[in-house]
């Protein structure tokens, strides 16, 4: 047998080796690649998606559109003018930034960092089951997330509807639902502190 | 494609990049122990094989972008404007065993390992790429994780060092000849 045939046979074998081995690996139980998704519902005019997020954000004052939907329980959660401030998080389940924003504010939220008069509300965005970190239930109940979620649709409903820029996205709306700022990216504690400022600045806190 | 069959497509990749980087070593450290003999043993091969580890990163990459659709981010161009032009070069240089492949290659090739090494920083430490996900494809995002440490640009990377190697050892060949 002469070394061409051996380099082949050996080829083969080795590349069965590796195509058993990875299989071995591969062999995870499949899930539903629409958990991770919520039927969203958009009322109003869509906020424009942010540009240079280092210049003025032109639709400062402008209504924010309603946006309702529900967590992955069923819960139904709605951002709407119910007369108090809120501050909005838009988390990917595989965006690094937002896996690191989490926990913080979190924490904050646990120290008692949110005041009475101002809520907050997230929205699960991008949700992609080919991504790591999915689904992002697994990953925000794994983190103790405490703030009400809606989770966005497959057709992005949510992103469009408040021009989401990047992950994670903040905005801070006023009672009448109207955008006191836009944030792209993560902030931090201190970010966070301002945000709340700017909310309760609005009903003159 | 299914989910199941990209994750068994990710585990294959990461099981070969585990073995191009051992393959590295092991070259390494057979060029170590026994100098001019593990050269000359390798030397006649080594353009081919640099070319297939070439070939398959390639092809593992456009599977990704084509097949599964992973959109290719910013810093993994650049790593493909790396490799796919080896598949080529060093293709000719191994039909013509022409000895000026490897100088061509090799630039490409260290240059690849070097963006492949800051785009896995850039995943190890996402605020070196700024503070914010690009919503379609961040460079700091894994679209791949096995064994909590294998993503793309690993792969990557592990693919230029083989290819960087193995033209080492051509060189060494041809200054010995």
């Amino acid at each position: 047998m002469n070394k061409t045939v051996l380099w082949i046979i050996g080829g083969v074998v080795g590349l069965g080796v590796v195509v058993w081995m990875a299989s071995s690996i591969a062999n995870e139980p499949e899930r539903d690649a629409s958990i991770g998704f919520g039927e969203v519902t958009v009322e109003g005019t869509s906020l424009p998606v942010l540009g240079d997020p280092s210049a003025a954000d032109p639709t400062l004052g402008f209504q924010a559109p309603t946006v309702s939907g529900a967590d992955w329980n069923g819960n139904p959660v709605s951002i709407e003018a119910d007369g108090r401030p809120k501050i909005v998080i838009f988390l990917a389940h595989w965006c690094p930034h937002c896996q690191a924003e989490v926990p913080e504010v979190q924490q904050w939220l646990d120290e008692g960092g949110l005041p009475d008069d101002v809520d907050m509300y997230s929205i699960t965005v991008l949700t992609d089951k080919l991504r790591p970190n999915w689904p992002p239930q697994d990953w925000l109940e794994d983190e103790s997330w405490s703030v009400p979620v809606i989770m966005d649709d497959e057709q992005r409903s949510a992103v469009f509807a408040y021009g989401m820029a990047g992950t994670p996205f903040y905005v801070v709306l006023d009672g009448e639902n109207r955008n006191l700022g836009r944030f792209s990216g993560q902030v931090g504690i201190n970010g966070l502190e301002l945000m709340v400022q700017l909310a309760q600045r609005s009903i003159g806190g | 494609m299914s989910a199941e069959a990209v994750t068994f497509y990710n585990s294959l990749l990461a099981i070969l990049t585990l073995i191009a980087l051992v393959a590295a070593i092991g070259l390494v450290a057979y060029r170590a122990v026994r100098g001019p003999e593990a050269v000359d043993a390798i030397s006649p091969k080594a353009l081919w094989l640099a070319w297939v580890v070439a070939l398959t990163a390639t092809l593992g990459s456009l599977i990704y972008s084509e097949v599964i659709h992973f959109l290719p981010c910013r810093l993994c161009w650049f790593q493909r404007i790396a490799m796919y032009p080896m598949t080529v070069i060093l293709l000719v240089g191994a039909i013509r065993k022409d000895m000026a492949a490897k100088i061509y290659a090799l630039p490409f090739a260290v240059g690849g390992l070097l963006i492949s090494v800051w785009h896995y920083l850039t995943q190890l430490f996402p605020s070196l790429e700024g503070g914010a996900c690009d919503p379609n494809n961040p460079c700091s995002a894994k679209y791949v994780d096995v064994f909590g440490f294998i993503s793309i640009p690993f792969m990557a990377g592990s693919a230029f060092t083989l290819i960087a190697v193995l033209l080492m050892f051509y060189v060494k060949a041809s200054s010995n000849e």
